[in-house]
């Protein structure tokens, strides 16, 4: 290693050396975790399809005769295919996706992808966790780098639950921020509880040596499952599933999620992983197979949150490293390709197909279609109309303006969804009188910048609770006056000439 | 702190350079094993023992020689665990050589896995291959291994023919297996896997059927000519990016995660210059400044075959239950002959999740205190009599520390050490005679497992 390398890291290792555990109070959050609410509630769940899904077999242009002829063994014939509309439809296996499609519960993103694609599995799995460009080396996930600017006192303070829930047994890049990992890795609630039982935290701080900061981080492992093994049971012993689960791996991660939902875990992102996409032979029956363990397990997955109430809170999105090539291989599958189709569902995804069927006509040197999406779109229409993450942290999550497409309505409340109101309005605010949170809905009909403050009895502001350029459509945000006093607040709206008051009571 | 970046010979063949060379290179060793290698010189040792050729091990059984098609999935699956079983002992029971760590490597490399090759025969003759080119030339192992029957359905080069080729194989063998992505192009893949076809699979052995093969024209890295296997290898070989690549790996596998291309670039000449011949590169980076140097000594984070199988040396426990062992493996997430994917197990933080730390807490605890991974429950109190310290606690925990923790102790950690093993009693009072010995000696060895610096190598 060089010289300055070493400076460097020990120069960091010495700033940490003043947090307790690695960076990991234990006991450090006796005040609420102020932004643990941050997110609405709402929940994301992304479900990773590792190996390149085989989108032109997922969702099937059944009119295209190139991808007839391009497949002469492999295609799903017209058929079929679950026929979605005139032109597409989706591969057999996705008929319990139909039911969604038909409700308006799911949104196909048709060729997403980026510029230059990447065909290796790992560097591309990179790209797609990270968010970066296809020369960007990022070390950083975007999911944490979400968390970690929704979650500004992260390390200093831990929140008392997880930020973000990965099941299975490596953590992935996807929760990794500058802080360090956000999730919590665990196989399930009852083991992990059990496997944590018996260990205890050290204070005792690591030298500053390269192997001084890998011990750093074996404590902070350590650290992030002693804290939270506790609330993980907790809540998955009050939770429960109200229908039974296909008997699959991804079938039992969902249970699991879902399950943690239901108990009261205000847990924002969780990842679940199904692996084995990579078709480069014997694809048709291998894919069958994957395809159904998908459909089967998310259909289970929402009609348990609908059960239980809590689809609102809900969207689930699919993502994987790359499409596979249109023309067929001799081994009965298809080599690495490009952009691919992706899935989100949920209630309030807005449904509907997002752009056309890939145009076979205009393949790359490599036989490979080009995308329409960038797939850092989808995660910052994600952000913007599920989380209502401001515009200007979007930018930070993921830098380089990717424009969002319309595909949550992000009113939860709104009946029809994506009508767009007539007039400003400032609703009043529900529950009110309020213990500690509430919800303040309003509605925005012109493009503008919106300010929404609080103010206390005295006209002394006390709040900041919105302030960002709004599109038009129907908004909630929440307040949590966790730190205030109890008595009378009022909250303004400002927007151009647009002004509005109303008033509130907290009581504690 | 001293930072060096060389080749140069270390001037002091001692006992912590030794301690650090069998941490890295063995499975485990005890006390004994510093002695003797501390007895001879660095090049004896290395030269002599660590890299000496050795005659191949008896094979698991007969049924490596069974023809794939002869036997049904009950058996394969009871036959793989046969072979992890008996790589498992090998491990255990090597000696002093660097040999079963560097199939470990290649297994890692040029990764094939159970669950689509499906016949542990064939996964048998590619771990035979790999200890038996552990540290040969480079060239004739990547030749090896492109037309290695178990490889061949891996990566799908069986089924890969002139006129519909398959790009698996050519694509891992330049992105994982030689050069690194962003040295070749998507056409090179391409021509490659037109040059690689050909190749099937009769009984165990890769054969050649020339009606396969495209014999037509390539361009493949700049060069163009009717090549076939043997010519692509060769012209990967004459790429300076493939010396840089292996060695990068070497790096990562036995010095440190993070690659420093300085460094890896004077192995890389060093390879070149011994064409391809891994034996002198792996001789000098032991001996070198580099890996000696301090601020790397215990940056390794064991993998769980480490963490499985070197406790069985430190302990001198010679009856161990590999099937529990192997169980394990599993949700530690290494579990051999089944690498997660192409790319191999990734190693070093990787290994450590939430899950997977408690999990190692949790074995270290059952070893030392029931018979699940061992045949009889370990016989703490004896292992503490072999210690020459063993009734002055003191010395007995440094002596223990140096056999199983690769990482400056902390005077605090070393009291936090001394006061499990004394468990509320006084110093002078010590005997491994007591009565309550044997409960404090399972506490103290329990509690010195689950530091967070036992996970370190």
């Amino acid at each position: 290693m060089k010289r300055r390398d070493f400076i460097k890291r020990v120069g960091s290792l010495a700033g940490a050396a003043s947090l307790s555990i690695g960076g990991m109070p234990l006991r450090a959050f006796a005040k609420p975790f102020f932004n643990i609410t941050a997110n609405l509630g709402k929940i994301l769940v992304v479900v990773q399809l590792k190996g390149g899904n085989d989108g032109h077999n997922t969702v099937i242009p059944i009119e295209d005769s190139l991808y007839y002829n391009k497949r002469p063994t492999l295609s799903i014939p017209k058929n079929d295919a679950v026929k979605l509309d005139n032109l597409t439809g989706l591969h057999p296996m996705l008929q319990p996706f139909k039911e969604f499609y038909d409700n308006g519960m799911l949104s196909i993103i048709q060729n997403v992808g980026y510029e230059n694609p990447v065909r290796s599995h790992f560097r591309s799995t990179d790209i797609w966790l990270s968010g970066s460009d296809a020369n960007e080396y990022l070390s950083d996930g975007w999911v944490g780098r979400y968390l970690a600017n929704t979650f500004p006192d992260f390390p200093n303070t831990s929140s008392p639950q997880p930020m973000a829930i990965q099941i299975g047994s490596v953590q992935s890049l996807l929760l990794e921020s500058q802080h360090g990992g956000m999730g919590v890795t665990i196989e399930d609630p009852n083991t992990f509880y059990q496997l944590v039982q018996g260990s205890e935290a050290d204070n005792d701080p690591p030298p500053a040596t390269l192997a001084g900061e890998e011990l750093r981080y074996l404590k902070q492992v350590a650290a992030r499952s002693l804290l939270y093994a506790d609330v993980i049971k907790e809540k998955a012993d009050a939770g429960k599933n109200l229908i039974a689960y296909p008997n699959t791996g991804l079938g039992n991660q969902l249970s699991i999620i879902a399950g943690l939902i239901n108990g009261g875990l205000n847990t924002p992102v969780y990842l679940a992983t199904l692996k084995g996409f990579d078709t480069h032979a014997n694809q048709l029956s291998r894919h069958e197979t994957l395809l159904s363990n998908l459909a089967t397990a998310v259909a289970a997955f929402q009609k348990d949150l609908g059960l239980a109430g809590l689809e609102d809170r809900v969207v689930v999105l699919t993502i994987s490293e790359f499409g596979r090539r249109l023309r067929e291989n001799a081994s009965d599958g298809t080599d690495h390709g490009t952009a691919a189709p992706m899935f989100l569902i949920g209630k309030n995804v807005a449904g509907g197909i997002v752009g056309d069927n890939p145009d076979l006509t205009k393949l790359d040197r490599r036989g490979d279609i080009s995308h329409t999406y960038d797939f850092r779109q989808i995660y910052a229409s994600i952000l913007s109309q599920h989380f209502q993450t401001e515009d200007a942290a979007i930018q930070q999550i993921l830098p380089g303006e990717f424009a969002t497409l319309p595909l949550i309505n992000n009113n939860p409340n709104s009946v029809g969804g994506s009508e767009m109101p007539k007039t400003f309005a400032l609703n009043q605010n529900y529950p009110n009188p309020f213990n500690a949170a509430t919800l303040i809905p309003y509605s925005i009909s012109r493009s503008g910048n919106v300010q929404l403050n609080l103010y206390d009895i005295k006209g002394r502001m006390v709040r900041r609770l919105v302030d960002r350029r709004h599109t038009p459509g129907q908004y909630t945000v929440q307040l949590d006056a966790s730190e205030l006093a109890s008595g009378i607040y009022f909250y303004r709206i400002v927007s151009g000439e647009f002004y509005e008051q109303r008033r509130m009571t907290l009581v504690k | 702190m001293s930072v060096v970046k060389s080749l140069a010979r270390i001037p002091n063949w001692d006992r912590p350079a030794v301690r650090h060379v069998l941490s890295r290179t063995l499975f485990g060793y005890n006390r004994e094993d510093i002695d003797f290698a501390l007895n001879l010189s660095m090049d004896e040792f290395i030269d002599n023992y660590l890299l000496a050729d050795a005659s191949p091990p008896d094979s698991p059984g007969d049924w490596v020689l069974q023809p794939p098609k002869n036997t049904t999935g009950q058996e394969n699956r009871a036959n793989l665990k046969e072979l992890t079983y008996w790589w498992y002992e090998l491990m255990r029971a090597q000696g002093f050589s660097l040999r079963e760590k560097m199939t470990l490597f290649w297994h890692n490399h040029f990764t094939s896995d159970f669950s689509t090759v499906k016949f542990p025969q064939l996964l048998y003759m590619q771990n035979a291959l790999f200890r038996a080119n552990a540290f040969g030339n480079l060239i004739d192992l990547t030749k090896a291994v492109t037309i290695d029957s178990a490889m061949l359905i891996y990566l799908d080069g069986q089924t890969s023919t002139a006129r519909k080729p398959n790009e698996n194989y050519a694509r891992e063998l330049m992105e994982l297996f030689t050069m690194g992505i962003g040295n070749y192009t998507e056409t090179d893949i391409a021509e490659a896997a037109r040059a690689l076809t050909g190749w099937q699979i009769k009984g165990r052995f890769p054969i050649f059927e020339a009606s396969r093969f495209d014999s037509g024209e390539k361009t493949f890295l700049g060069e163009v000519g009717a090549f076939n296997h043997e010519d692509i290898v060769d012209i990967i070989f004459r790429q300076d990016a493939t010396a840089e690549w292996f060695c990068k790996k070497l790096y990562i596998g036995f010095v440190y995660h993070e690659p420093d291309a300085g460094f890896i670039s004077e192995l890389a000449q060093l390879l070149r210059e011994s064409q391809y011949e891994l034996k002198p590169v792996l001789s000098a980076l032991l001996k070198s400044e580099y890996f000696h140097a301090e601020e790397i000594r215990g940056a390794k984070i064991k993998s769980p075959t480490d963490l499985l199988i070197s406790p069985l040396r430190q302990l001198s426990q010679a009856d161990p239950v590999y099937l529990k062992i192997r169980n394990l493996s599993i949700p530690l997430q290494q579990e051999l002959f089944q690498p997660p994917d192409v790319r191999g197990w990734v190693g070093q933080r990787n290994w450590m999740s939430t899950t997977t730390y408690p999990r190692r807490n949790q074995f270290t605890d059952v070893l030392i205190d029931n018979k699940v991974y061992t045949k009889e429950k370990i016989d703490i109190v004896a292992i503490a009599k072999a210690y020459s310290g063993s009734e002055n606690p003191s010395q007995f925990i440094s002596e223990v520390v140096e056999v199983m923790i690769n990482f400056q102790l902390s005077e605090s950690r070393i009291n936090f050490l001394l006061q499990a093993l004394l468990d509320g009693s006084a110093e002078y009072d010590w005997s491994t005679d007591d009565p309550q010995a044997e409960s404090r000696l399972r506490g103290f060895f329990k509690t010195l497992m689950r530091l967070p610096e036992y996970q370190l190598s």
